[in-house]
């Protein structure tokens, strides 16, 4: 073990509030997604799988191996996405805290499969460049993962095709600010795109629901 | 008499459906009860709703306000809660009178391989529609949904929510891929026999049913 007690109890405490603050800022829904942050090289603290972040405890959070994420320890049964998690980590020694969730904008593009271009300087900073779309896999499996991780080269964050986003960052912090301008980014590419579609100068969800309606309308 | 964890389920449910926005004109929220089920008043919003504004209505009721809810709760033992709901993009689809496809891996889970809007919005077809189906879109109107408890109802209303976002916006931004239909039935199969059914026998335990 490469990591002291008391920076463990901190980052147990981290991984708690990262859960309450997506729900918090609508960046998740009920137990879907799941945060991992880095305890060492070969170690992470990941959510359990399926529990309500709200009455999550800091000792639920299991100790999971980066290089076998059947080893676990110390908490209650980990996310089935762990290996996802797990492989950014073992891919990207820079990154220290992730989070995959399924926020409603980030998840149109996830389901048109549509990269998202630079939508602003911040978002350049943060994501690193447009954001890809990694290959579709059933959860759980080795497609997904690969897909991720191929996604995620030179980026901080990239869509899983019709599931949702993944984001890291050197801490929490930096994580839950990537999150946030993909979701923001999101909106604003598809507000973009309503008003090219319409001809319309001015958003607003009445004139995309028309549009809609007109399209796809019997 | 309702029983009092049924009312304080209901009460705890309309207030997220509140705070999510998927709430509307004609909105329903229903509970199973021993002597039929527990709904709002139809004359009372959701987002004004109190405990007194709470009624029990037998199974066999032909209130016109009711009759929907009742036939399906007739039909379905298994399923204990029923919700009308209003989200704006949910209520976009439902004016289109679209399917909406297998967008999400959530939505394939949850709600199944794509949610229809009925032919029409008469009792017969709504029910009809719900008899294999956890939620169906009644046209011009909302959606209806389903569940094993009022968390899974709930659940299945906030995933269709998300899958009308990106149908909807799929419109503006080049068109959804779609998820296989074979990958999207195993998905749905392994969610509901695997994943969900210990949960929901522990969730209807608390919820009172």
């Amino acid at each position: 073990m490469a990591w002291t007690k008391d920076e463990e109890i901190r980052l147990r405490k981290v991984i708690k509030d990262s859960g309450v603050n997506l729900l918090k800022e609508n960046l998740v829904q009920g137990t879907w997604g799941n945060t991992a942050v880095r305890l060492d090289e070969d170690h992470m603290l990941v959510t359990p799988t399926g529990l309500d972040y709200v009455a999550l405890q800091p000792e639920d959070m299991p100790v999971v191996q980066i290089s076998d994420t059947s080893v676990w320890s110390d908490g209650k049964k980990p996310t089935s996405e762990r290996k996802i998690h797990a492989a950014i980590m073992a891919d990207r020694p820079e990154i220290n805290a992730t989070i995959h969730s399924h926020p409603v904008w980030c998840s149109v593009l996830a389901s048109a499969r549509i990269e998202l271009p630079v939508m602003s300087d911040e978002m350049q900073k943060l994501v690193g460049g447009p954001a890809r779309v990694g290959a579709y896999g059933l959860p759980g499996t080795k497609k997904i993962k690969e897909g991720t991780v191929a996604a995620m080269k030179g980026r901080n964050a990239c869509f899983m095709a019709n599931h949702g986003v993944f984001c890291a960052g050197k801490d929490m912090d930096e994580a839950f600010e990537i999150i946030r301008v993909m979701e923001k980014s999101c909106r604003e590419y598809i507000r973009q795109c309503t008003l090219k579609m319409t001809g319309q100068l001015e958003y607003s969800d009445e004139l995309l629901f028309d549009y809609f309606v007109s399209k796809y309308g019997k | 008499m309702i029983e009092k964890k049924i009312k304080d389920t209901v009460l705890d449910y309309a207030a997220k459906i509140v705070a999510e926005g998927m709430n509307g004109k004609g909105d329903r929220i229903a509970m199973r009860t021993k002597n039929g089920f527990c709904v709002n008043d139809a004359k009372v919003a959701l987002d004004v709703l109190k405990e007194e504004n709470l009624i029990e209505m037998p199974l066999d009721t032909e209130d016109k306000d009711y009759i929907v809810i009742a036939r399906i709760l007739a039909k379905r033992p298994e399923v204990h809660a029923v919700l009308y709901t209003h989200a704006p993009f949910v209520c976009a689809v439902a004016r289109a009178k679209a399917t909406i496809p297998a967008v999400l891996d959530d939505m394939t889970q949850i709600v199944g391989l794509n949610c229809r809007t009925s032919k029409s919005a008469t009792t017969d077809a709504l029910v009809g529609e719900l008899k294999k189906r956890n939620s169906v879109l009644v046209p011009g109107g909302g959606a209806l949904t389903t569940g094993r408890t009022m968390d899974e109802a709930y659940t299945c209303a906030l995933v269709l929510d998300k899958a009308s976002h990106a149908y909807v916006c799929g419109s503006v931004i080049g068109g959804n891929k779609t998820i296989n239909c074979v990958e999207a039935k195993l998905m749905n199969i392994i969610y509901q026999k695997k994943y969900s059914k210990v949960n929901q026998e522990n969730i209807s335990k608390r919820e009172g049913e």
